[in-house]
């Protein structure tokens, strides 16, 4: 093992987490090298120190208790419909798709804007309108097929720009296919994933001006959208998934942008 | 009603890491009051979230919901270009070949220590708060920071050698000070 390598797994061997052949040989390493032993004599000494309570803060005892407080009352709020809503919308959805979808289409048009205004609302619904037709016209998918190699050329000529297309089968996110959409008058293209029953529509298209941070809605009925820009792609992803877990693929999409 | 059981379940799964949460938020917004109010929105976006909680470690699961909200609070409050990152490159700059010094650490009084924990950037500082204050395993630091497992290693060996060599060059300055020749 050499230096570059045992000053980074010397970490995980400080915190035990490493595979046991591993932390042999960079145990051996820092036995044998003077350089990473006294780095090794540092790297311990800081976390003995880091241990001492005054470096944790504990929550003060008013706001343990605002918490607490504020704990119930939500609680009986959600149980008055918020809760029936959202928590049991997901296992209804299997069966009343077409009903539901066209009520969240409905609620994203009537509903009280309460969402910043640099998110673009118009393109929102828009984009939430395409994933309700992708699911219900059982169209969703020109190109079926998992191969990332396969869905990105499928776009050549159809389109003005190579969309990033990537799996993340590992994330269990998998690449399903891609489609033809049309959005804010352009085509542009949809990537479908899949994580568990949920289905995720990635809309792609290039960006005219300058690069928008990531922000997001929530609508009432389930629908998550999730909007950012990378690799100078406009990129809108729409899924019944929660904000967390499309907030995770979207760091994925993020990352390999 | 299902609702009635959750209620319970959120209270004995979430609520005792309201420590954890603030300590996290406190580390990450570097000031009391905000952090209290971060935490107080962190728990009530758990609540809504809650349903989507499909069991693993419920301390990991909220303090990943207690740092977008902290991250989310930033950029709001403080806007994007944190001073800190500026420091952070020059000391990264200076003597990044230079070994470790276990003495240095250990002179290194609690003032220093806890200015160079803040002076460090947002992704170094809180694997650190996550790994060595709070004692959070490399999976669940994954979990919490939404990063790939194997990037919690090197990223707290990077955020580790910042912070050590912090140290060195507080103490070099404390002894020159203290010491003219």
């Amino acid at each position: 093992m050499n230096c570059d390598d045992a000053r980074v797994l010397m970490h995980g061997h400080l915190d035990g987490e490493l595979d046991l052949v591993d932390d042999l040989e960079v145990q051996r390493h820092i036995e044998e090298c003077p350089r990473c032993a006294s780095e090794y004599a540092a790297l311990r000494a800081m976390r003995t120190r880091l241990k001492d309570d005054a470096f944790r803060f504990e929550a003060p005892a008013a706001l343990k208790e605002k918490i607490r407080r504020a704990i119930p009352a939500s609680t009986t709020a959600r149980a008055n419909g918020y809760q029936s809503r959202r928590g049991a919308w997901v296992p209804r959805a299997v069966r009343f798709a077409v009903p539901m979808a066209i009520g969240a289409m409905l609620a994203l048009i009537i509903a009280p804007r309460t969402i910043a205004p640099a998110f673009n609302q118009q393109l929102a619904s828009e984009v939430v309108a395409s994933h309700v037709r992708s699911l219900m016209a059982a169209h969703l998918m020109d190109v079926a097929s998992t191969d990332q190699h396969t869905v990105k050329p499928w776009f050549n000529g159809k389109l003005d720009f190579s969309p990033p297309v990537n799996d993340f089968v590992k994330d269990g996110f998998p690449l399903v296919g891609g489609r033809l959409d049309y959005i804010e008058g352009r085509p542009v293209a949809a990537l479908v994933y899949q994580h568990g029953k949920h289905v995720i529509n990635v809309f792609m298209w290039p960006t005219a001006g300058t690069a928008t941070s990531a922000e997001r809605i929530e609508t009432e009925h389930g629908y998550n959208v999730e909007q950012l820009t990378v690799a100078g792609m406009n990129c809108w992803m729409v899924s019944d998934l929660n904000q967390l877990e499309l907030d995770k693929f979207a760091n994925l999409i993020r990352a390999k942008g | 009603m299902p609702d009635e059981s959750k209620a319970v379940d959120f209270d004995r799964t979430f609520l005792p890491h309201m420590d954890a949460a603030y300590n996290l938020a406190r580390w990450l917004v570097r000031d009391e009051h905000d952090a209290q109010d971060v935490v107080q929105e962190a728990y009530l976006r758990a609540l809504r979230f809650a349903g989507g909680f499909r069991g693993g470690d419920p301390r990991a699961w909220i303090l990943a919901i207690v740092r977008n909200t902290a991250f989310t609070w930033l950029k709001r409050n403080r806007g994007p270009a944190a001073p800190t990152e500026f420091d952070e490159q020059m000391h990264s700059e200076a003597g990044e070949e230079s070994g470790l010094e276990a003495d240095a650490v250990r002179k290194a009084d609690g003032a220093m220590i806890r200015a160079a924990l803040e002076e460090l950037t947002d992704d170094f500082r809180e694997v650190i708060v996550m790994r060595d204050i709070e004692g959070l395993s490399y999976k669940e630091i994954a979990d919490a920071a939404d990063v790939p497992i194997g990037t919690v290693m090197s990223r707290l060996a990077r955020a580790r050698g910042k912070l050590a060599r912090s140290l060195q060059e507080r103490i070099g300055k404390d002894r020159i000070t203290k010491e003219p020749t």
